[in-house]
């Protein structure tokens, strides 16, 4: 149990960095901050800029704007979205989460799935057809960023032979109505291509570790002694290799689904998505500051949110590690 | 130069190499090989390609192909760059932290770890959009200066290893310097791990610039490969079916991504020589063949002079 509680201080104390990395950044710029937006090309109303100057506080002292600014984070209130209509920013962050995840908790599944079983078939036929082709492959499609094959695959399947929609989550026409078929469908329709492309590149990310990891266990004594027993392949393969070859990876996984959010952006803004990706690029080319901020806040505590549940996992997963903690 | 030599032998390296190393020639030498302006109008809007506009045109007329050649120099740059700071800060901190321990490392520790668990791009956009249009420099910077701490972690635990060795034992023993300890004696055992790093950190800051430049946040005005996929979307180029726009820095950055990818695969194995898979298993099993062989031949030897 000690070891939880001291990730949950760590995590609380990198959520609050985030937060310090926030409040200073506007405040370092020269002026106030609020000059400083309209000095970078931001476009407020008379009522927004009086509004932005009560929300910074500047005309108190700096610690006390902190401690107002950490009470307004805490209680979700991040200011207004100047694009979005004057929106709060938690609603059009929270507006925008769900599409996000539901793309890139799919595809990253997926992947998982794939890539970790492909990365055992790997090392158990190292230095096979497969390995050779498939190791060096996905350490290329790793590299290779999803700006890349979201604008590759938008311009062939989306514009050159039309098979997958060039923009949006849905069909704009249709109502939402996540009961009907018809619409999921046109959904799924939608999704696949921004799915697609997550999923590809995070392939790598699992086959490679989960080869490497294997190769390294395959070299373990009881491997040996499994087949010299006369095992089956297949059950050394899977029940002594693959079961403990996969612990890294499930955690990986775990971290993986943390980044999700920052990772699914790009696609998002190529596939004209409605995700928190286009929120965001909307929010750059709008200069809308305090969104932007918002979605750094939302993005650090989701990803801390997941490798606090990897150090579980890991905990829950790994025997020895629960032997040790008693 | 052993480490040279290992590069050169190992297939996959030599070919990452040789891809790495056409892009940087051909944009170093960009005046040489195209006579256009890449920040001029030379021809109408969308030209497809041609004999004098090899790779086309954009909506602003301006040449493809000599944008893309010195884009590189930029793109380029601000990868090795941002590499360089990269590596620099996680040797610095790292070593540091391995080799002082205590105190010293708990700080520099929790540092990496918070670094770490920040998400990278939503924190650079933020630093990215407050600075205000950056230039390529700047972008550079904020990537350095973000993105050690994986490289410092992972210098760090091999510093930990490298420190309980006999012969850092006997230097610490004889009274040498702090400072010599860690150049001389611990640093040389860091290389392939720094070289590793600084591959990896070289793809990660080409791929961020281009993503954050895409984004918005770039200097529209600078010529890199980041800048002509932000112009291309903003003049939707993949609508129209410009494919010589979309597709030359696309092509361009995945070949630089897939060269270096190949070229950390290679450091990675050389390092690690249980991930070598192809050759190093190819040759035991030879020596074993070998011995065997031999040893049979010595055994049929003995039995002839026996009988």
């Amino acid at each position: 149990m000690g070891f939880i509680l001291r990730r949950l201080v760590f995590y609380f104390g990198a959520f609050l960095v985030a937060v310090v990395i926030n409040f200073f950044l506007p405040r370092m710029m020269p002026g106030d901050p609020v000059d400083a937006m309209l000095a970078q090309g931001a476009r407020f109303t008379a009522e927004q800029i009086a509004n932005l100057r009560l929300t910074f506080g500047v005309d108190q002292p700096l610690y006390e704007q902190f401690f107002t600014y950490l009470g307004d984070v805490f209680t979700l209130q991040l200011g207004n979205s100047t694009f979005f209509s004057n929106m709060p920013v938690s609603e059009v962050l929270a507006n925008a989460f769900g599409w996000t995840l539901f793309l890139t908790g799919t595809a990253t599944i997926l992947a998982f799935m794939f890539g970790a079983t492909l990365g055992i078939l790997a090392a158990w036929y190292r230095g096979g057809k497969f390995d050779s082709l498939a190791s060096p492959l996905s350490l290329v499609l790793q590299a290779t960023p999803q700006l890349v094959f979201g604008i590759v695959v938008l311009f062939s399947l989306g514009v050159t032979w039309d098979l997958i929609p060039i923009s949006y989550a849905y069909d704009p026409e249709l109502t939402p109505d996540y009961t009907s078929w018809e619409f999921i469908k046109n959904v799924l329709h939608h999704a696949v291509g921004p799915i697609f492309c997550i999923f590809i590149v995070q392939l790598g990310g699992f086959l490679v570790p989960m080869r490497n990891n294997m190769i390294n266990l395959l070299n373990e004594d009881y491997i040996t002694m499994g087949k010299a027993k006369g095992l089956s392949n297949i059950r050394v393969m899977l029940n002594y290799g693959a079961r403990n070859a996969i612990l890294p990876s499930v955690t990986a996984l775990s971290m993986a689904l943390g980044f999700v959010v920052g990772g699914a952006l790009v696609v998002e803004v190529i596939f004209n998505y409605q995700g928190l990706g286009s929120v965001l690029y909307n929010a750059i080319i709008n200069r809308d500051y305090q969104l932007i901020q918002g979605q750094l806040l939302i993005m650090t505590v989701f990803m801390l949110a997941f490798n606090f549940l990897a150090d579980v996992l890991y905990v829950f997963l790994d025997p020895r590690l629960r032997k040790g903690g008693k | 130069m052993g480490f040279i030599n290992l590069l050169t032998r190992n297939k996959k390296a030599l070919f990452g190499l040789c891809i790495v190393g056409f892009f940087i020639l051909t944009s170093i030498f960009a005046p040489f090989i195209t006579e256009y302006n890449a920040a001029k109008r030379v021809t109408g809007s969308h030209v497809a390609p041609s004999q004098e506009h090899v790779l086309g045109s954009t909506r602003m007329g301006r040449d493809v192909f000599a944008q893309t050649l010195y884009g590189g120099r930029v793109s380029l740059a601000v990868g090795f760059g941002a590499g360089i700071i990269v590596v620099a800060m996680a040797v610095a901190i790292g070593i540091t932290a391995g080799y002082f321990g205590g105190i010293i490392d708990e700080v520099l520790s929790s540092l990496m770890n918070i670094m770490l668990v920040i998400p990278q791009l939503p924190l650079l956009m933020v630093l990215a959009a407050f600075i205000g249009e950056v230039s390529p420099m700047v972008i550079a910077m904020i990537i350095g200066l973000t993105s050690w701490a994986w490289g410092a972690r992972v210098v760090r635990s091999q510093t930990l290893a490298v420190r309980e060795k006999e012969f850092v034992v006997a230097a610490q023993v004889l009274g040498e310097p702090s400072w010599r300890i860690i150049l001389i004696e611990i640093l040389p055992n860091l290389v392939s791990i720094i070289g590793a790093s600084f591959i990896g950190s070289v793809i990660y800051a080409i791929m961020t610039q281009a993503t954050l430049e895409f984004l918005g946040l770039g200097d529209p005005t600078s010529v890199t490969w980041g800048t002509q996929l932000f112009n291309m979307q903003k003049t939707s180029a993949i609508h129209i079916g410009a494919y010589w726009e979309v597709f030359s820095p696309i092509v361009v950055i995945a070949c630089v991504g897939a060269g270096l990818a190949l070229l950390n695969f290679a450091v990675d194995e050389i390092a690690n020589p249980q991930l070598r898979s192809h050759v190093g298993l190819k040759r035991w099993k030879q020596i074993t063949a070998q011995k065997e062989a031999e040893a049979a031949q010595e055994a049929t030897a003995q039995q002839g002079a026996a009988s």
